[in-house]
């Protein structure tokens, strides 16, 4: 991938559009492993459509960078980009399936939702159409919150864990409230809202389905940023 | 995971909107949003404009077969 030189606004915007399509196409692959090995076949279709779901995102994202002046080669592909370490490789089980689906696909998606009026037109035509689509994996999710939920036990006490850890990273992809460059971006008109933002819909979101269960779950505000890299968001 | 106490649903769809509704398979789901999105899932082959889904204890014979 190639850049030039561009406003703040407009870099943190490649960054974000750039890492949104590497997440989704390693969220599309991850989806896809386990469309041969979920527990039921009804949910192994539904993660094979979540995932055609995930790689289509991740194909029609990519360009939105040319429209921003960002050279992307066709033969790149979907597994060149630089995915959150939690969905980098194989989910080891379904928990983690289950808490991709709610925590990594919920704070992209959340992302997504404060395009959908982007200043940046294919961005808001984009996130229109992932949004329609993003619904049924909302209901996925929580549906299947819900019946680890009930069955209780381990595999409660599996994907309480699994949200915790895809949250340390996930919270991190907005990237600081205090980044310039999405500041600008917000001022610009190019996103609604920022990374507090984002990370405060999905935490409230996620503590309140959990507690519909009876369940807590520990979603803290990401503190130390001395390590964060803009480019791979994480 | 048990699949004790799952629910059968009937799904039926429709393409155009002089069509009726008719009926295009099953689903086994114990909770109503997994089977709506399974239906969408499993049933996508055909273009349609609207997918029902029908618990099968909901049904009552008006004749038996």
């Amino acid at each position: 991938m190639s850049s030039l030189r561009v406003d703040a606004a407009t870099a943190t915007m490649i960054s974000l559009i750039g890492s949104l399509a590497d997440n989704k196409g390693a969220l599309g692959r991850r989806y896809g492993e386990w469309a041969v090995s979920a527990p039921t076949i009804e949910s192994a279709v539904a993660a094979a459509a979540m995932a055609q779901d995930e790689l289509g995102h991740a194909r029609s994202t990519y360009p939105v960078l040319a429209k921003l002046g960002v050279e992307r080669s066709e033969e790149t592909g979907l597994d060149a980009g630089h995915a959150m370490f939690v969905i980098a490789n194989e989910l080891p089980d379904w928990a983690s399936f289950i808490a991709a689906n709610l925590v990594v696909d919920g704070v992209l998606t959340t992302f997504v939702a404060g395009a959908r009026d982007s200043s940046i037109e294919p961005l808001a035509q984009r996130a229109r159409k992932i949004l329609q689509e993003e619904g049924a994996h909302r209901v996925h999710a929580e549906a299947w919150a819900r019946r680890i939920a009930a069955a209780g036990g381990e595999d409660l006490r599996l994907l309480v864990q699994r949200i915790e850890e895809m949250w340390a990273q996930a919270a991190r992809w907005p990237g600081p409230d205090s980044d310039p460059g999405y500041q600008d971006a917000i001022a610009q008109g190019m996103v609604r809202y920022g990374p507090l933002a984002i990370r405060d819909r999905v935490r409230d979101w996620l503590i309140a389905l959990m507690e519909g269960f009876g369940v807590s779950v520990s979603l803290p505000e990401p503190g130390d940023w001395s390590d964060w890299d803009p480019q791979r968001r994480r | 995971m048990s699949r004790a106490n799952e629910t059968v649903w009937e799904v039926f769809a429709r393409q155009a909107y002089e069509e009726p509704l008719h009926h295009v398979g099953t689903v086994t789901e114990s909770d109503e949003d997994l089977a709506v999105v399974s239906a969408r899932a499993i049933y996508d082959e055909q273009p349609w404009i609207e997918m029902i889904i029908v618990p099968r204890p909901s049904i009552r014979e008006a004749i038996s077969a």
